[in-house]
């Protein structure tokens, strides 16, 4: 008698306590093997112990002093194929972007397309949908023009690609972000959003 | 002494009156030269996004009395070419110039008299209003009144389900009490006895049956290996792993209540094999300006100045022994980021949403129809499939299977 209620009662306190056995939000959990997780290799945005031939112990390398990143070296477009290279107006020669530069992207719907789609990751949280300045970081943010105002209605191709480049005002340097290519059509788009 | 006091006295009241009518004149004055309505869609147009018609800074100075601390001729003149009036060294225009971190006002060439009277115009409006404003006050506050009762309303949820538990007991014990009753088969017995008295009796008649004490042995034998199987299934998957990251990023707040795409941050996910983690740069995108003081945003300063990482600790981790790219799935494949990582933009903390086993992996590319549409890469492959298969072409028919995709 005793003994069936002993084994009763132990059962119970064996499921409570591996149904409890939950793990907490800051605990991976078990693995096996880590090794396998782990990889020897090196990989991006990994690193588990010091590395030993880097002077910093950071297994990723930065790039050679004066290195030049060339993102859209021989960039084909539908029939034309432009070589988009380094830029290298400075970012106080707003006025000579807006007088020398050209955009060699052409101006199609697809063009067009992609350029939306690109306005929607890069601008829109604070630029708005319409380009009307008012997206929902731009509450916060305070200073962002509406393109249809009189002083942005004229932005040329040059302007557009500079100042995502380099910014303005109060608005910071996005090119790191969005490649020469991306920038162009970008300022397709712009163009739209500026008649309406 | 008295009279002193008198004196000083009716000279402040003296003074308000003058102040008062000075006011009045001035904004009838105004009134009478300016179009409010126009000057209103003028400034929401083009001056809003840097100026406040109140007193307070957003990029440039607010705009309050502007009419009192510069002339007409002087606002036209500065408007229409704020750099040339700098050049021109005019004293005032240098100063604000400087004080404002040698920021250039964008100039506005097409406004002449009749625009930037508008506006003033608008600016005496927007200020005289302002005195309307605290009874829209009341508002607010009724709305905090909500909130408070939201938790009310929980507590009293958790005050039920007690009450259903506790009912949902007394039903169990009383189940108990009638089968142990049925099983001694004597009607009654321990009637007399206390109420643990009757458990105890009840208890100790179902156990002596065998067959129910068989059933509860091997139910209780099931549940333990189910148990254990379910834990040795559990080793190696981080589903639910949530860890504390160095600095207490929201994305519920960047990527939920701003809407900022995930691509702006993440810009490898559309390029690359990673999504890539953003450098500071692009926090300082935003953060350059918004919130500098706050401690969590400090940590990316001093990471800029110390020129050190910042080290996130990494959520979603696949074994080495599997590839994965997220381009292919995302620029290619056109995946949603939340349909592998969830609601993301409901998170506080990042937390892993799905299991990434290969079993996960593999019932996707099952299930996926290839987007196929306008791309002529797959024009020949959908021919072929057709001829053997009257189903859609899945990522598993077009080699979403093999073991040398992802495993090499």
């Amino acid at each position: 008698m005793k003994k069936i209620n002993t084994l009763i009662a132990g059962t119970f306190a064996v499921v409570a306590a591996l149904s409890s056995c939950q793990r907490g939000h800051d605990d991976a959990g078990l693995e096996y093997a880590p090794n396998m997780y782990n990889s020897v290799g090196y990989e991006p945005y990994t690193q588990i112990e010091k590395n030993p031939i880097n002077a910093d112990g950071k297994n990723m390398r930065e790039p050679v002093a004066g290195t030049v990143s060339r993102r859209n070296y021989k960039t084909q477009f539908d029939s034309s194929s432009v070589d988009l290279m380094i830029y290298h107006i400075g970012k106080d020669e707003l006025a000579t972007a807006e007088a020398v530069l050209k955009n060699p992207v052409p101006n199609t719907a697809k063009t067009l397309a992609e350029g939306k789609a690109l306005y929607g990751r890069y601008c829109q949280h604070c630029h708005g949908e319409t380009g009307a300045g008012d997206g929902p970081v731009a509450d916060m943010y305070k200073g962002v023009p509406n393109y249809k105002a009189d002083a942005y209605l004229n932005m040329n191709d040059g302007h557009i690609f500079h100042v995502i480049t380099h910014g303005k005002g109060r608005m910071w340097a996005h090119g790191s972000q969005v490649t020469p290519e991306e920038r162009w059509k970008i300022a397709h788009y712009i163009h739209k959003l500026q008649k309406g | 002494m008295k009279s002193s006091l008198f004196f000083k006295k009716m000279r402040n009241i003296s003074r308000l009156l003058v102040v008062a009518m000075l006011t009045t004149v001035g904004f009838s004055a105004v009134a009478q030269d300016g179009d409010a309505a126009n000057g209103e869609s003028l400034f929401n147009n083009n001056c809003k996004a840097c100026h406040s018609a109140k007193d307070e800074v957003v990029v440039g100075p607010g705009l309050k009395d502007i009419q009192k601390r510069r002339d007409l001729a002087w606002l036209v003149k500065w408007v229409k070419n704020p750099n040339g009036v700098i050049q021109s060294g005019d004293e005032y225009a240098v100063a604000l110039y400087n004080k404002f971190n040698k920021a250039q006002m964008t100039a506005f060439p097409a406004f002449g008299e009749t625009e930037v009277k508008d506006i003033v115009a608008y600016i005496e409006k927007a200020n005289t209003a302002v005195a309307a404003a605290p009874a829209a006050a009341g508002a607010t506050a009724a709305a905090g009144g909500v909130a408070a009762e939201s938790s009310d309303l929980f507590t009293y949820i958790l005050v039920a389900l007690l009450l259903v538990m506790l009912l949902v007991l007394g039903v169990l014990l009383a189940i108990v009490s009638i089968l142990s009753k049925a099983v001694s088969g004597e009607v009654g017995a321990g009637d007399g006895g206390s109420f643990g008295d009757k458990l105890r009796n009840g208890l100790v008649a179902m156990s002596k049956n065998s067959a129910i004490r068989s059933a509860t042995v091997w139910f209780f034998v099931l549940m333990v290996t189910k148990a254990t199987l379910d834990g040795l299934y559990g080793v190696g998957i981080q589903q639910g792993y949530a860890p504390k990251q160095p600095i207490a990023f929201s994305h519920k707040l960047h990527a939920g209540q701003y809407k900022i795409d995930c691509n702006y941050c993440h810009t490898g996910v559309n390029r690359g094999k990673s999504a890539t983690i953003p450098s500071a740069n692009i926090c300082m995108n935003c953060h350059g300006v918004i919130k500098k003081e706050s401690p969590e945003i400090q940590k990316i300063y001093s990471a800029i100045e110390e020129n050190k990482p910042i080290q996130w600790v990494r959520v979603h981790n696949l074994p080495d022994l599997a590839y994965f790219n997220h381009a292919q799935h995302v620029n290619v494949g056109g995946l949603q980021c939340q349909q592998c990582h969830g609601e993301i933009q409901t998170m506080e903390v990042v937390q892993q949403r799905s299991t990434l086993t290969m079993g996960w992996c593999i019932d996707c590319h099952r299930k996926t129809d290839v987007n196929t549409k306008e791309n002529a890469y797959y024009d020949k492959l959908v021919q072929l499939h057709a001829e053997k298969s009257d189903k859609p072409l899945k990522v598993a028919d077009i080699g979403g299977l093999e073991c040398s995709k992802c495993h090499y």
